[in-house]
């Protein structure tokens, strides 16, 4: 214990920095180190790169509330993109296409996705302290339901029409569904292209909204309430904040950000996994966020577009390093898969060892100055 | 608490309405356009040309005597403007049609008809 306080009392700022640092310093290493052996060329390079930040920024953006508010991150999202998926299917059913059907397919999943995220926000005020446990498991219970009901409620219960979506026994959704009908709908809204290289204006300018909310709204009323209860949830509630309902309001909004995000994300990829493009949403999202620096208790937007750059960095050169320093992609990719989720591993831990050290030395304190007092 | 609930009211019934004017212009219709002999009345209209074929300003393609393509629009209100060919070039004799659709209607376009003006060119089907 003595040496631990001594570590942190003698910490020079470098070493605070690099240890504060420590996650995107090493992907910045292992990006740098891998970039030059892929032998990509530059324009593959930025065409991929550009294509992977507006298909993931805004699903990692919908994780900035939550984290205000202090319940960390919010594995739930993968709800969102459940609903935002239910309100793809029903597009498809109906067949409607173009950039109406994407709106369409929003305005659908936004009232599941408040209903989804009121239900994990309620659930989490009952698992204060270990909200995110809770949420990678009720994503998992939530799974269970979406999949009854899609798999046995639609075509039964809830009517579909569209053969082409419904399994050949007469009910359920086929495993995969094409989203043809919407595929780049908002990407290509505003055609540009730089170089040959299609830039995602209409995209880009999404996200772009979104973060000055983000912004506007941290200097609200509710913003700050939120901050408030991030900061200490006993402060907050003798100031006559609401906490429970802060804190729920938060996750309702990430639910919803989510579930915007999962619609822009699928309509960039063209089709959907209907039982699995939503389970690992969460982890890239939560990944790519850590990556870019932020901890289970601050984030900001720097941190999203820092981490969407190098996480799917990783994502595009591991395969062709690993094919050219081993022979087969496949390593390259299982390399990344160590690399990046040890990566994640390592920033949760750090933070974890970071707040330890923090109590014990808000205790220590605590007690000398009671110590001094008891000798006054 | 009367003027929330007016306002959450107004709010559901403003997005409700937004959900339905994108299902009507975003709905999309099959349009089968059709080059084949058709007869109203005691008149024969027969096919005896090949047409090129544009359905909101989207290229179809090429429709010989006796063929036929599918057309998808989105929307109510479409235009199709078809060209004369003649030995494999355009002639630059156009001829445009404006037609709606309502949510769960599809539609045939018969060519010679609408070439010859006649109101039989289109039959809307549910």
């Amino acid at each position: 214990m003595m040496k631990k306080q001594s570590l942190t009392k003698t910490m020079n700022p470098g070493v605070h920095f690099l240890i504060n640092n420590a996650v995107p310093i090493i992907f910045i290493i292992l990006v740098a180190f891998a970039i030059p052996i892929t032998g990509l060329s530059g324009k593959y390079f930025i065409r991929e790169l550009t294509t992977r930040i507006s298909r993931n920024s805004f699903l990692i953006l919908a994780l900035l509330i939550p984290i205000m508010a202090g319940m960390g991150m919010n594995f739930g999202i993968v709800l969102g993109a459940m609903a935002g998926q239910i309100g793809l299917i029903f597009i498809t059913d109906w067949r409607i296409i173009g950039l109406p059907a994407m709106l369409l397919a929003m305005l659908i999943s936004t009232p599941i996705a408040i209903l989804l995220g009121y239900f994990a926000g309620i659930v989490l005020n009952r698992a204060k302290g270990r909200e995110m446990v809770t949420g990678f498991m009720l994503a998992f219970f939530m799974n269970g339901i979406y999949q009854l009901v899609v798999l046995y409620g639609m075509g039964n219960i809830i009517p579909i029409s569209n053969s082409s979506i419904l399994l050949p026994r007469g009910y359920g959704i086929r495993n995969a569904i094409s989203l043809v009908s919407i595929r780049q709908v908002l990407d290509k809204f505003i055609p540009l292209k730089i170089g040959g290289i299609l830039i995602p204006v209409g995209t880009l300018l999404v996200i772009a909204t979104l973060c000055i909310f983000i912004v506007w709204f941290k200097k609200t009323k509710l913003g700050q309430d939120m901050r408030t209860v991030g900061q200490d949830n006993d402060v907050a509630r003798t100031s006559g904040i609401n906490v429970e309902r802060t804190r729920i309001l938060s996750i309702v909004i990430s639910t919803v950000l989510a579930c915007y995000g999962q619609i822009i994300f699928l309509q960039n990829i063209g089709n959907m996994n209907t039982y699995g493009g939503h389970r690992q949403v969460g982890v890239f999202a939560i990944a790519a966020l850590l990556v870019g620096g932020a901890t289970v208790a601050k984030a900001n937007i720097s941190n999203v577009f820092i981490g969407v750059i190098l996480f799917h960095t990783m994502f595009v050169v591991s395969p062709r390093a690993g094919k050219e320093l081993m022979g087969q992609a496949q390593l390259g990719e299982y390399f990344r898969v160590f690399v990046s989720y040890g990566v994640i591993a390592f920033s949760l831990a750090l933070y974890a060892w970071r707040k330890r050290i923090e109590k014990e030395n808000k205790r220590k304190k605590a007690m000398a100055l009671k110590r001094g007092i008891l000798v006054k | 608490m009367r003027k929330r609930i007016i306002i959450r009211t107004t709010l559901i019934v403003v997005l409700i309405l937004i959900g339905i004017f994108l299902y009507t212009v975003g709905k999309e219709h099959k349009v089968l356009i059709d080059n084949r002999d058709i007869s109203v009345g005691d008149i024969t209209y027969s096919a005896d040309t090949t047409y090129k074929v544009w359905v909101d300003n989207q290229e179809i393609g090429v429709i010989e005597k006796g063929g036929k393509k599918m057309a998808r629009v989105k929307g109510i209100s479409h235009k199709i403007v078809v060209e004369e060919i003649k030995d494999n070039v355009l002639t630059g004799e156009e001829y445009e049609k404006r037609f709606k659709l309502k949510t769960n209607e599809s539609a045939t376009v018969n060519l010679p008809a609408m070439i010859n003006d006649k109101n039989e060119w289109i039959d809307k089907i549910n």
